[in-house]
């Protein structure tokens, strides 16, 4: 045990000595950014999805024409459920609200192939979002809208699933 | 409109429920489902009285359809250890109906109405009733798109 002199006599160069002696780990470093939230984390995947939906109908549009007055109403829609997910978002530090699309697939080579892949995009959209990770895990407003936003894109699976037996009647 | 469908119930096994907040909160999204099957089935019989053909038989189909829905809220209430509420025996209706249009829109409110009380279900805290309720959405979502004609980007919300 040191006594009070002694300490005091301690000169700058033997006192890291002495810590580092008795074990002790000197001041805390300070903590960078707590990590993100699991739901904030799946609020970001959820913006990127919606993207990825407003991406490939965009594709779409600009590949056949003759599907804009199909796919245009449903377009819009996909913008105002992104604009409703992203304005859940409080950016973490570190963390943006996603801007990128991350999933570019090809476009079907047929109008009627792309309604089909169309489907199956929203198909999966809704499925992700019932989700019960995702559901589960959301504050009670935020699952509302999700549960909304799927139920309008389950509308939207039943919009091209008609498109789809007018154009091929029986598939 | 068909004779109403007389539901074969079997007798609810009633478990001791613990009356906790959240499972008030249950019980009253639940019976707020049930407030809306109960007017829509009403409504749809002023519907159906409006309609004839195609969008007649669509009619038909769709107030059957509530009154399955109903069924199953009504047996989902007893599970929990409540009453389901009763229908009204009259409803007043929010406009006159008086021929086919008025009779459509009346039924998109009804579908509106009943997508919008599942609404209040996602908010329950039990992750099990959150699944059922966002399921339940997407039938009324549909049904009010079939006689609207047109998609919405949020179904049941204000």
């Amino acid at each position: 045990m040191l006594s009070r002199r002694q300490l005091l006599a301690a000169s700058p160069t033997t006192l890291p000595l002495f810590l580092a002696l008795s074990a002790c780990k000197g001041p805390a470093v300070l903590s960078g950014p707590p990590p993100v939230a699991s739901q904030t984390q799946m609020l970001l995947r959820t913006v990127t999805a919606e993207q990825n939906l407003i991406w490939i109908y965009n594709k779409a549009m600009a590949g056949y024409s003759a599907l804009r007055p199909t796919l245009a109403p449903l377009l819009a829609e996909h913008r105002a459920h992104l604009a409703q997910l992203a304005a859940r978002v409080v950016e973490p530090p570190g963390e943006k609200v996603p801007r990128a699309v991350t999933a570019r697939p090809t476009l079907a080579a047929t109008a009627g192939g792309a309604l089909v892949q169309l489907r199956a995009a929203e198909q999966a959209a809704v499925a992700r979002l019932l989700g019960q990770g995702l559901l589960g895990r959301a504050s009670p407003s935020l699952a509302q809208l999700y549960a909304s936003v799927a139920a309008s894109e389950a509308t939207h699976v039943t919009r091209l699933t008609s498109r789809i037996e007018q154009s091929h009647p029986g598939s | 409109m068909p004779a109403k469908a007389v539901a074969k119930k079997t007798p609810a096994k009633k478990t001791p429920a613990k009356k906790t907040p959240a499972r008030a909160a249950e019980i009253s999204a639940l019976q707020g489902a049930l407030a809306a099957e109960h007017a829509a089935i009403y409504g749809y019989g002023v519907v159906g009285a409006m309609l004839a053909g195609g969008p007649l038989s669509q009619a038909r189909a769709y107030w059957i359809a509530h009154q399955e829905a109903r069924d199953i809220l009504e047996a989902m209430l007893v599970r929990l250890g409540a009453t389901p509420i009763a229908a009204s025996p009259a409803y007043r209706l929010p406009f006159a109906v008086t021929g086919e249009a008025s009779a459509v829109r009346l039924a998109v409110l009804l579908e509106d109405g009943v997508a919008q009380a599942y609404l209040g279900v996602v908010a329950v805290t039990n992750v099990a009733l959150r699944s059922f309720g966002a399921l339940s959405m997407q039938p009324p979502a549909n049904r009010a798109v079939a006689w609207r004609g047109t998609t919405v980007a949020f179904p049941g919300m204000p």
